[in-house]
């Protein structure tokens, strides 16, 4: 049995999607999403063996979306499109494979039998996860925010999960610290605590050897002493 | 020993003489030598030449005078006075001293007086001319009244200076009083005739220089635009006509590389547009990409189609396209009866150049419609598979769940080909073009469903107006395309229209407010589709964009209003 998840901003697309699946006993849908900052939630909440992700989707493309997903929780990739270049760019990012719409259902067929067999290995790492992200996609209050990474001064983990804290808007998004770290130019400065290094105004260095960041926004930011040399050499401070 | 003298007598001889330098000086004033002495230049050549002129002059005045007692009555004072003037104080004083030293040359008891009092009759003029140039009163320079009077001054003077300085003073005193009313009274005359010669010579050139001014612009004025329309048989007939009226020639001619293309005038029943060139003449102007001038005497010119053709001479002259190219010829005929006069020569000239430069503009007109034409083509070959795999995909889906709803979308979907696929070149009504917007909606609100709302205000009334086709539907697809279809909620899209007065202005509205002005590539559609408009109705129409980030973006087709004629 492999569980699936569709994402793709056209609803009468991800429902042709769905009947074609329908049809084979052994796949179930656990989910649909319409955009790639709810598909990349579900994928962390659901954990689908299988993605059948449009790329066409509004701000955050599908191809972008892959590069966000934490590698522990990656499934298989299936990208679905109606334009072929995109679909050969697709490919060249080791997709586990790409289907063109209109759906061909026998093509369809052929990529479930080798998601079943598992004859593709299995995707770990997208050369695009070198690549820098722009911003970084989070739920607000009742809506999606897109937060620009300039604007961002701090993330931090909590119990809700990953806080991005900008200048003027803050959210939760899906993307680990791990990622973050990796995908934009926020620094390490605490176990919890990524810093936009652009966006320090001064570092207060405390008695226990550990320190304090205060932002351009006067948020204050804590630096474990494990961190703090790190900083220093990053900064060119000695 | 001396002889009586009649008075009179030696006037009328004088004025006689005189007659003669005048007519000398009507000749040369014929030669591009006058030019120089028609206005006041300080051009060291313009002077040189005028010292020349007027030594002569004043050389000849000497040659023309009457021997008498031992000296000689002259009008030698007309050239140093008026070479001073024209010429300034130097030029005056070299002249004056050229004319003396020659005078001193031929001798006689008066031989040095003379000499002296010319050198300061040229010195005269000169200050003259300094004083009216300080004074700002160049223009009385050519006076021939103040010639009259300062020549008057300079004999008398002359006299004086021969009672002073000629010895025996008897024998001089003799001599002036017989020749000072002779001599003042000619040489004043001869100097204002002189004067007056130059004057007119200049008017009548003037006069020349406004003609061919006025004809030149009124060719350009009335040819304006004919040969952008196109370098073809009707308008170069009609260009022949023009040029033919303003320029009184008997024919006019114009032909390409191969055959004549517009004949005009005197010999019109045998020299038929269409037909090949004959003529050696035409020939050798476009191999050699030369002037031929076939005046009928010295270049015979001899019509290569008909005997009896009554044209006697003829002017071809290159058009030059490209990199200076031959692309045809213009020619001019004259009847045999006629002149062919150097006016017509040289405005034939400019012409040439004119047409030149329209055939020239002409074809990068047409190049430039071409090109937007083009790209408009390539834009909706662009477009269209992108658009066709996504209306597709929502069919599969819609036959699966409403086959009614299905066959109206396959309904949608042919409709916007149709249009789409409609020459591009044809003008549309308003009507049709938010027809063609309708069927391309109706397809992306079944791919969208609930995350697309579409909302028309346009009054019936202005249906029928016209404008290029495939202007709207490129703008409201940018608006699906980079507007709603990037939004996380749903969006909506207006479509309105309105008349201000001559002005249609179109409006199309989203609400997702992410324009953002690309350099290249993706903004393809409305920049065709702007230049296309700017093209055709000029700057003052096109389309401008505003936008207010993550609310709307605005785009509005500005057109000129175009009333659709009377159905038929």
């Amino acid at each position: 049995m492999l569980t699936a998840l569709l994402i793709d901003d056209e609803a009468p697309s991800r429902e042709e999607l769905k009947a074609l699946l329908a049809t084979a006993r052994d796949i179930e849908v656990v989910g649909e999403c319409a955009n790639a900052i709810e598909g990349l939630a579900a994928i962390h909440r659901l954990r689908p063996d299988v993605v059948f992700l449009d790329i066409q989707m509004p701000r955050v493309s599908g191809l972008e979306m892959v590069g966000m997903i934490e590698a522990s929780a990656l499934p298989q990739i299936v990208f679905v499109t109606a334009f072929e270049a995109h679909a050969l760019q697709a490919f060249e990012e080791h997709a586990a494979d790409y289907l063109l719409k209109p759906i061909d259902p026998q093509r369809l067929a052929r990529t479930l039998d080798w998601l079943r067999s598992g004859a593709r290995p299995a995707l770990r790492a997208f050369p695009l996860a070198t690549g820098m992200l722009r911003q970084i996609p989070c739920m607000g209050r009742n809506r999606i925010l897109l937060l620009a990474v300039d604007e961002v001064e701090f993330v931090h983990t909590d119990l809700a999960g990953v806080q991005v804290v900008g200048v003027q808007r803050q959210g939760v998004t899906e993307l680990s610290l791990k990622i973050l770290q990796e995908r934009t130019p926020l620094i390490r400065c605490h176990r919890q605590y990524l810093i936009n290094p652009e966006r320090i105004a001064e570092i207060e260095l405390l008695e226990n050897g550990g320190a304090e960041i205060v932002t351009g926004s006067g948020r204050r930011v804590p630096v474990s002493r494990r961190h703090l040399r790190e900083m220093k050499d990053r900064l060119l401070i000695t | 020993m001396f002889e009586e003298i009649n008075h009179l007598a030696l006037i009328g001889g004088l004025m006689q003489q005189m007659c003669v330098y005048l007519v000398i000086a009507y000749l040369l004033s014929k030669t591009p030598l006058f030019a120089p002495l028609m206005q006041v230049t300080v051009r060291l050549p313009d002077k040189l030449v005028c010292y020349l002129v007027f030594s002569g002059f004043c050389i000849m005045g000497t040659y023309l005078g009457f021997q008498i007692e031992g000296a000689i009555a002259n009008t030698r004072a007309i050239g140093a006075v008026l070479g001073g003037l024209l010429g300034g104080p130097f030029v005056g004083l070299a002249v004056g001293l050229t004319g003396g030293l020659h005078r001193y040359s031929l001798g006689g008891f008066t031989a040095s007086a003379c000499a002296v009092s010319t050198t300061i009759e040229g010195l005269i003029g000169g200050c003259l001319h300094l004083y009216l140039l300080r004074r700002h009163r160049a223009d009385r320079l050519l006076n021939p009244m103040i010639a009259l009077g300062t020549t008057l001054c300079a004999e008398l003077m002359q006299m004086l200076i021969i009672l002073l300085m000629a010895r025996p003073f008897d024998h001089a005193a003799r001599l002036v009083a017989h020749i000072i009313l002779p001599m003042t009274l000619t040489n004043a005359f001869g100097a204002a005739l002189f004067m007056r010669l130059i004057l007119d010579r200049r008017a009548t050139l003037e006069k020349y220089s406004i003609a061919f001014s006025a004809k030149a612009l009124r060719i350009a004025e009335r040819s304006i635009g004919v040969l952008v329309q196109g370098f073809n048989e009707s308008n170069c007939s009609r260009l022949a006509k023009i040029i033919q009226e303003e320029t009184g020639v008997g024919a006019v001619a114009i032909t390409d590389c191969e055959k004549l293309l517009g004949f005009v005038g005197v010999g019109a029943d045998h020299h038929l547009p269409g037909t090949a060139i004959a003529s050696p003449h035409s020939l050798r102007a476009i191999q050699h990409n030369e002037v031929v001038y076939a005046d009928g005497a010295s270049v015979p010119y001899c019509c290569s189609l008909a005997r009896d053709c009554k044209l006697g001479s003829c002017l071809v002259i290159p058009l030059r396209g490209e990199e200076n190219q031959v692309f045809g010829t213009i020619k001019l005929y004259e009847p045999r009866t006629k002149f062919f006069s150097s006016l017509n020569r040289t405005l034939g000239e400019g012409i040439a150049r004119l047409l030149s430069n329209q055939v020239l503009a002409g074809k990068v007109e047409a190049q430039k419609r071409l090109l937007a034409q083009s790209e408009i083509k390539l834009l909706q070959a662009q477009i269209n598979p992108h658009f066709l795999f996504n209306a597709l995909n929502t069919l599969a889906a819609v036959i699966r769940r409403d086959p009614e709803a299905a066959r109206q979308l396959v309904q949608y979907l042919s409709t916007f080909f149709r249009k789409s696929l409609k020459r591009v070149g044809n003008d549309a009504t308003l009507k049709d073009e938010i027809e063609h917007v309708d069927a391309y909606l109706h397809i992306e609100l079944a791919r969208f469903a609930d995350r697309l709302k579409v909302e028309y205000a346009v009054p019936d009334d202005l249906l029928q107006l016209r404008l290029p086709a495939f202007s709207l539907q490129p703008i409201v697809e940018n608006a699906i395309k980079y507007g709603i279809s990037q939004m996380l909620e749903p969006g909506r899209v207006i479509i309105s229209a309105r008349r201000e007065e001559a002005l249609l202005c179109i409006l199309i509205e989203d609400s997702a407010g992410l324009y953002q002005p690309l350099p290249s590539g993706d903004g393809l559609g409305m920049n065709l589709v702007d230049r296309r408009i700017k093209l055709r109705y000029g700057d003052a129409y096109g389309i401008e964009v505003s936008c207010e980030p993550d609310c709307w973006t605005r785009v509005r087709i500005r057109l000129p209003v175009e009333e659709e004629l009377a159905a038929c």
